[in-house]
């Protein structure tokens, strides 16, 4: 591996709902600045992990987690952490587009409204910037006060990743992010991921396996709640380990 | 005949019997507003809302028991309104899910069904006897706020519920606690509904008579009220007073006064159903 | 630039470096072979390791593009197309070692007499210019150029066939200088083979830019004469 840093890192991760024994003692370092893609069949944990790493799953009742996620070597699942300091760190971006029935502009700055950030100039600065990095202030600049539903589903998707790129996250966790779209809307999501990999840290789950292997350089399999083989995407795609990559991988499954 | 034919007859006797069903309720409706129209919109005129009442029929009005309904209506939101909000966002945004809140769930349930006369004994002894504010607007109006509390709960929790998960999630993931999500999106969200819920319960809370009546709420009150402590009237008070009359000019009073509450009710709901309308054009999720 | 067309354009910038290389061993080759020049020889003996090793990255980065990229239609033709030059490359690269390995063994320059009659220094220019064009029709993207290299192949073929009698005839004369003409001789076998290659090279040009499969084409026309 290359000599960049890691920057999330678990270590020796279960998770539980309720009996429910969901992943099963997880290790895996993730370097700053790359493409992490978690593939593997419904089911397997893979959103459920990806989910740990901004604890969106401490909402579900009954989930509880053993062992460490660090993030830049510190574990986010200690009791001092304040998960709203962590979400401001670890930004995510939905399988279906999530904009809130706002205008462009209110669901871009809201990440920073709700840190009490008031100022009209720094507001609309940081709006303009992210709506650019996520390639969409072409499209929007005109109509920033338009309500956000009224966009196409992919730039619905493009807005969610503006506004989680408006609090200036390290890291970008995308649960299927373009599993809902069009091939073109994707093929720009797509484009966007390659771009941003310049800037952080993204995971993405994905049940395409051609996504995967376009867009990430490091690729995971999840197989019931195991972390079955961690490698270069390359490696992975062209000569898997594992017996159960393989045969995922190739579609001859089961 | 074969299987087939009898099965399409069936269907055909079905669809005559669901049509006969569907019109018995508007047909009794439609019988019962053309009657009471006929008897009481000669007698609808300025005077008649604005006179008190009086004991000869024709000199009598209704001023005091619009004036108190419209009191009870402001009162009665003004307590419920933040209580039953407040109570649904609990139930639904913090409320874990434990034997507590399925007990909280049961009884609320229970409430909503229980007669509205053991809400007027209710508060009869609660709010006039033990906190002694007599046969008042503010007692009126907080016995029927538990009647309709309930109903605002029930009618919020549902509104909060039809915000999608994917909306909180997105709030969550933006660093946002509860109370800024249940603030900034739900709320905002579910306003239309929640507001919608509100109007209804009022328009049932407009029409009760039995609670106000057990409380204590007078048929005859020569002024109107200009306190919450004043006693007070109430118009479905003022219909039951007048139909309980031998005389037949004030059954045409009390039918008069029945169209004056019917066209309240009427624009209570009408207003409910304008309101849903605009949140379902502004909200596709 | 979408991902896709920068990893494409690796693929080709890479393939146009083992290109350079193939044309700089041929040429040495030449250089060799008219100097009777065996250290060079020896050098471009020891250099076609390296095209052996740009034949093996080719070969890895083409995978790794089918696995990640999965491409179709224009992409697809153009890995293939890359895939199939890399070999044909390779093959070059060998020819350029081969007549680097009979010039070696020759101990003394090669005969005038035999040069010129053989006309394997035309020859040699020929196979060359074809090859220089062939890369001007790769990354001009030029099928009219491809089309006319493979046509250019059947002046090589002609000198190829009447080598044999030219040869016989020069060993006749000079009985003393028979593995000279020996060598020869499989130089320019050699050289009639870089020919083919090169007309392969520009089939798959041809294929990836229009999608027509033009090789074997000609052998059917042939059948029907």
């Amino acid at each position: 591996m290359s000599k960049k840093d890691i920057k999330l890192e678990a270590q020796a991760l279960n998770a539980y709902y309720g009996d429910f024994h969901a992943l099963k003692n997880i290790n895996i370092a993730m370097e700053e600045k790359n493409v992490t893609a978690f593939i593997g069949p419904s089911g397997c944990g893979k959103s459920t992990f990806l989910r740990t790493f901004n604890r969106m799953n401490d909402y579900i009742d009954g989930f509880r987690v053993e062992g460490q996620i660090l993030l830049d070597g510190n574990n986010i699942y200690q009791k001092d952490v304040q998960v709203d300091e962590l979400r401001k760190q670890v930004g995510m971006v939905f399988q279906k587009p999530n904009p809130f029935p706002k205008s462009i502009f209110e669901n871009v700055v809201y990440g920073l409204k709700i840190q009490g950030i008031k100022n009209k100039a720094v507001l609309a600065e940081a709006a303009e910037k992210s709506l650019r990095q996520a390639a969409l202030w072409d499209e929007v600049k005109d109509n920033l006060n338009k309500s956000a539903l009224a966009l196409s589903g992919g730039q619905q998707q493009r807005l969610c990743i503006a506004r989680a790129l408006a609090i200036s996250p390290t890291v970008l966790l995308m649960d299927e992010p373009a599993s809902a779209l069009d091939p073109i809307s994707t093929a720009k999501i797509e484009e966007l991921i390659y771009e941003l990999k310049n800037h952080y840290t993204i995971v993405i789950v994905t049940h395409n396996m051609q996504q995967a292997g376009r867009v990430s350089d490091q690729t995971a399999f999840f197989y019931m709640g195991e972390l079955v083989e961690y490698a270069k995407t390359k490696t992975m795609f062209t000569s898997p380990k594992d017996n159960r990559t393989q045969n995922y991988i190739t579609g001859r499954f089961g | 005949m074969t299987n087939s034919e009898k099965n399409r007859l069936k269907d055909k006797a079905f669809q005559v019997f669901g049509i006969f069903c569907t019109f018995i309720g508007l047909v009794v409706l439609a019988i019962f507003l053309f009657d009471i129209v006929i008897e009481g919109v000669k007698r609808i005129d300025w005077d008649f809302l604005t006179s008190l009442p009086s004991r000869r029929a024709s000199r009598a009005g209704i001023l005091t028991a619009w004036v108190g309904t419209l009191w009870i209506l402001v009162l009665t939101t003004l307590i419920a309104f933040p209580l039953g909000v407040a109570a649904g966002v609990y139930l639904e945004e913090y409320g874990k899910k434990n034997r507590l809140s399925s007990f909280l769930e049961i009884n609320i349930a229970n409430l909503a069904g229980v007669p509205s006369i053991i809400y007027g004994l209710l508060g009869l002894e609660i709010f006039v006897r033990q906190m002694r504010l007599g046969g008042s607007l503010l007692a009126g109006a907080l016995t029927l706020s538990l009647l309709i509390l309930p109903i605002i709960i029930v009618t919020t929790r549902e509104a909060i519920k039809s915000v999608p998960r994917s909306i909180r999630d997105g709030s969550f993931a933006l660093g946002a606690s509860k109370w800024q999500t249940v603030w900034f999106q739900v709320l905002p969200a579910s306003f239309g509904g929640i507001l919608t819920g509100i109007i209804l319960a009022l328009s049932r809370a407009v029409g009760e008579a039995a609670p106000l009546i057990v409380i204590g709420a007078l048929a005859y009150v020569p002024f109107t009220p200009s306190s919450p402590m004043d006693e007070f009237t109430v118009l479905p008070i003022q219909i039951f007073n007048w139909t309980s009359r031998p005389q037949e000019a004030f059954l045409n009073n009390a039918a008069a006064a029945i169209i004056v509450l019917l066209i309240i009710t009427f624009m209570l709901n009408g207003i409910a159903v304008y309101l849903r309308n605009r949140q379902q054009r502004k909200i596709k999720w | 630039m979408p991902h896709i067309d920068k990893e494409l354009e690796r693929l080709k910038v890479k393939l146009l470096e083992m290109w350079d290389l193939v044309e700089y061993q041929l040429q040495s080759g030449r250089e060799a072979m008219l100097t009777s020049n065996t250290e060079l020889a020896k050098l471009v003996i020891k250099r076609d390791k390296k095209v052996n090793q740009f034949d093996v990255k080719i070969d890895r980065m083409c995978e790794n593009f089918f696995a990640l990229f999965t491409p179709v239609a224009v992409d697809l033709r153009m890995v293939l197309a890359i895939l199939k030059i890399n070999a044909n490359l390779e093959r070059l690269g060998d020819t350029a070692e081969g007549i680097a390995r009979f010039v070696k063994k020759l101990d003394a320059p090669m005969h005038p007499e035999l040069l010129e009659k053989t006309q394997v220094v035309p020859m040699y220019e020929e196979a060359l210019a074809m090859f220089a064009a062939c890369r001007v029709a790769f990354t001009s993207n030029d099928t009219q150029l491809a089309k006319s290299i493979i046509k250019r192949d059947k002046a090589l073929n002609k000198i190829y066939r009447k080598s044999d009698g030219i040869a016989t005839e020069f060993m006749q004369q000079h009985p003393d200088q028979i593995s000279e003409a020996l060598a020869l001789l499989s130089i320019i076998k050699k050289l009639e083979r870089v020919g083919d290659q090169v007309t392969n090279i520009a089939e798959e040009i041809i294929f990836y830019r229009e999608a027509k499969v033009v090789k074997h084409k000609q052998d059917k026309k042939k059948k029907k004469d």
